[in-house]
């Protein structure tokens, strides 16, 4: 188990550093990021003279050097629009994107787990139906719709819950749900699909032959063996969401990477760029690895192959 | 099945958890909404616009603007102009009694550790406003003189650009310390503050304008981007007053009762640079160019698309030094257009790249980019639009000593600020492109008269000679149709609740400073 770990570990590392290459790359291909940090009326000495102090005037492949070396020492640099340490303008706002993350991704998994059990079980039933149509809105509405809708329904029209921010539970709410109900449909899709096979396993027929109950048979057996793909898409979907809720940060004003990364692109601030991205990929390597050593968990067969 | 019974009695544990409608804080506490915020709280290192909107709640300069727009002596008590005229010293008294937020006082040393650090490249981005001061001599703790190399008239439309930064705290904490904790002499205190979320702050009991200055204890500043999550904050009661009620919404806020706004000239003032410097370019043409001006329903575009969230402007805006009611908009005239498009030989017009952003830096900007398109194009300058992202659209619309340039038509923006000066605008956008000097960093013109006055207008001190100045420079601009066609200056309006605020206006931070400010009881 331990090589196993350290195998998918170094892997990871060559992704993290491979990620670090097409960023620091493709960041570099949108523009000259002086041009937005100077007024237009500055001199070109002036331009020139920001450009030696941020070290944009070093070559492509020392510039890259020297990226690696701090940031192999944590210090990915100042963020040129913020004026402070890139790496502590993330931090600071990871927490916020991972709450929301784990928080879209439970509310997904508290809905699609339910209906795609259900909806196999009494496949064709108005559960199933009801279900889908569920879940296929999600799919079906972007999210920054999703979002004003909530936001016009739940803290305009009924008052329950806050329109914006960060804080307790009631902020999270609306985020979660604007956030997770995208992947429903694919995740029910999946467990659905994943459930029918296993209900018509010879395994589940003997366990009601031998009139194990129903609610165990479902859950216990069944379900266990259905969760295997749900599991790999979780990581997927994880990393997506980490990466992926800049939309929904705007909407309900959460301070989170996703919001800090976009404006940083458009700005050209390739420190909070760097810092970002390679966050997410760590975070995308690390959600993978604890998605591989949860197969082991659900699949003994699996854990003893490693 | 979730029960009405078993619904009801979850009510009391989603109070418990805090759910429920997030309302505006104590009644000590003012909680307002911005869709933008500083970027630094640092004044010595600022640069953008968007960041002066809360450095001016902690942070002063030796002038401000009163709610009228007049500048008025701030943390300077008195100052004169003196010198010889071509190397001109300006000699400030400071205001006594103005303390830093940790109560020690402002004093000379604290303006001149300011001009050290906003001179510093290493340190600062607007090094070239202190381009044209050679020595910064302290009289006594509370007067100083500033000498010039050469009379700079921006010094003072830029209220004397210094800030007041105290020099002991800032060297003990360092430039990023500082920005983390920042100290200032202005109105309120720094509490805390987390990036794209809030900004805290304390009224500065000791602050010294005691007829001018906030009568509410906190003030919590929240960052909504999004214009309809800021309007539902504002509805639902978790904030009293917001900026930038979006323009198709005005009319639903005109309806809500107790509720107050205020509509004023952001700052910003919009145009369409034509490359008319290009030999082989049919916009080099100045019948061409009026074709272009002419072709445009200003009126009706922003009526329709800003519902009427916009000021149309000619050279200059009211207010302005060398304003000229007399200089009216081109007015539209299509048929004239087209004729002068045939007395250029272009009897059928010609294809010309536009350049449109799409980013909203102004509200519905894209959108009105492109109808002014749609406009040129009935009259036969056919746009081919390509429209840009903000870098690209920088990019392009700037000039560069090396790289490719703009070649057709480009909507454009350079602000004349709050109050508005055009001094640093037309030295951008109408003096022939000299990138050593600073002059015409996005310009596409090169007429030599025009050169020579704006050169002018930035050295003379005098106000009605330079008004004088300005108002010829404007008078040819509009004639030769060159350093942009002018065509609307964004309005942007606030509101708040009128049983609860008590808000004054001030133009400093773009209307976003809250000098004055209270609870009502």
């Amino acid at each position: 188990m331990t090589r196993f770990i350290l195998r998918r570990l170094g892997e990871g590392a060559i992704s993290i550093l491979g990620a670090s290459l097409i960023v620091f790359v493709i960041s570099r291909l949108s523009g000259d990021p002086v041009v937005l940090m100077l007024p237009p009326d500055a001199p070109a000495s002036s331009v020139q003279a920001l450009r030696q102090t941020l070290g944009l005037d070093q070559p492509f492949v020392i510039q890259y050097g020297m990226f690696l070396t701090r940031a192999l020492h944590g210090d990915f640099g100042q963020s040129y629009r913020w004026q402070m340490p890139a790496l502590r303008l993330i931090l600071e706002r990871l927490p916020a994107t991972v709450q929301l993350a784990v928080a879209g991704l439970c509310f997904s998994l508290c809905v699609a787990v339910p209906v795609g059990v259900f909806s196999a079980v009494n496949h064709g039933g108005w559960i199933d139906r009801m279900g889908r149509i569920f879940a296929m809105l999600g799919q079906a509405m972007p999210a920054f719709w999703v979002g004003l809708l909530l936001i016009l329904t739940f803290a305009i029209q009924l008052e329950w819950l806050p329109a914006f921010g960060y804080g307790g539970i009631n902020h999270l709410v609306l985020p979660a749900i604007a956030l997770g109900w995208y992947p429903v449909a694919a995740m029910t899709r999946i467990v659905r699909s994943a459930m029918l096979d296993v209900l018509n396993t010879d395994h589940i027929r003997l366990a009601r032959a031998l009139g194990i109950p129903e609610r165990l048979i479902i859950w216990k057996y069944a379900f266990r063996n259905a969760a295997v793909p749900l599991l790999t898409m979780l990581g997927v979907y994880f990393a997506a969401m980490l990466g992926g809720s800049f939309v929904v940060e705007v909407i309900f004003a959460w301070p989170g990477v996703g919001r800090t990364v976009v404006e940083a692109v458009f700005s050209r601030d390739f420190p909070v760029v760097q810092a970002g991205v390679l966050s997410a990929s760590v975070m995308f390597v690390l959600a993978n690895l604890l998605v591989d050593l949860s197969y082991g968990f659900v699949d003994p067969r699996i854990r003893d192959e490693r | 099945m979730l029960s009405r019974r078993a619904f009801a009695a979850g009510l009391p544990t989603l109070a418990a958890l805090g759910i429920g409608p997030a309302l505006a804080q104590g009644s000590d506490t003012l909680t307002v909404a911005l869709g933008a915020e500083s970027t630094t709280l640092d004044p010595t290192v600022a640069a953008a616009g968007v960041d002066y909107y809360m450095i001016n709640d902690l942070f002063e300069q030796m002038l401000r603007p009163d709610p009228g727009g007049q500048r008025i002596n701030w943390l300077a008590e008195s100052w004169t102009v003196g010198g010889a005229p071509d190397k001109p010293i300006i000699d400030i008294t400071l205001r006594e009694g103005v303390l830093f937020h940790d109560n020690t006082p402002l004093t000379s040393a604290d303006f001149e550790f300011a001009y050290q650090l906003m001179g510093d490249p290493k340190h600062a981005r607007n090094v070239h406003q202190q381009a044209d001061v050679e020595a910064f001599e302290i009289v006594d703790p509370r007067r100083f003189r500033l000498h010039f190399k050469q009379p700079d008239a921006l010094y003072l439309a830029l209220n004397f650009t210094l800030w007041a930064v105290p020099k002991k705290y800032y060297e003990q904490v360092g430039r990023e310390g500082f920005n983390k904790a920042p100290i200032g002499t202005g109105p309120w205190k720094f509490v805390s503050r987390s990036v794209h979320e809030e900004l805290r702050l304390e009224a500065f009991e000791g602050y010294w304008n005691k007829a001018h200055r906030p009568r509410v204890k906190n003030l919590v500043i929240k960052v909504i981007p999004e214009d309809l999550t800021r309007v539902a904050a504002f509805k639902t009661g978790a904030v009293d007053w917001i900026d930038a009620v979006p323009p198709s919404m005005l009319s639903d806020f005109a309806k809500l009762p107790g509720v107050s706004t205020r509509t004023v000239a952001s700052g910003n003032n919009l145009f369409l640079n034509l490359a008319a410097d290009l030999p082989n370019s049919p916009l080099k043409d100045v019948r061409v160019r009026r074709a272009v001006a002419l072709a445009v329903d200003m009126d009706a575009i922003i009526k329709k698309v800003l519902f009427g969230q916009g000021e149309r402007y000619s050279e200059l805006v009211s207010g302005e030094p060398g304003y000229d009611p007399t200089l009216t908009p081109y007015p539209y005239d299509p048929k004239q257009a087209r004729e002068l498009l045939r007395d250029a030989g272009y009897p059928n017009g010609f294809d010309v790249i536009c350049y449109n952003l799409t980013t909203p830096r102004e509200p519905s900007m894209k959108e009105m980019g492109e109808a002014e398109f749609a406009y040129l194009s009935q009259v036969g300058i056919r746009c081919r639009t390509q429209q840009l992202e903000y870098g690209a659209w920088i990019t392009t619309g700037l000039r560069n000593p090396t790289g490719p340039r703009m070649d057709g038509i480009i909507s454009w923006m350079s602000g004349h600020g709050v109050p508005p000066d055009p001094g640093s605008a037309w030295a951008g956008q109408i003096h022939t492109y000299m990138p050593n000097a600073g002059w015409g960093g996005y310009s596409f013109s090169a007429d030599p008269e025009l050169d020579a006055l704006v050169e002018q207008q930035r050295r003379i001190l005098d106000p009605e000679q330079r008004a004088a100045v300005l108002n010829k420079i404007a008078h040819l601009k509009h004639e030769r149709v060159l350093g942009g066609i002018t065509t609307y200056r964004p309005l942007v309006t606030f509101a708040w609740r009128t049983d609860k605020v008590d808000w004054t206006p001030w133009p400093a931070g773009y209307w976003r400073t809250f000098q004055e400010v209270a609870l009502k009881a």
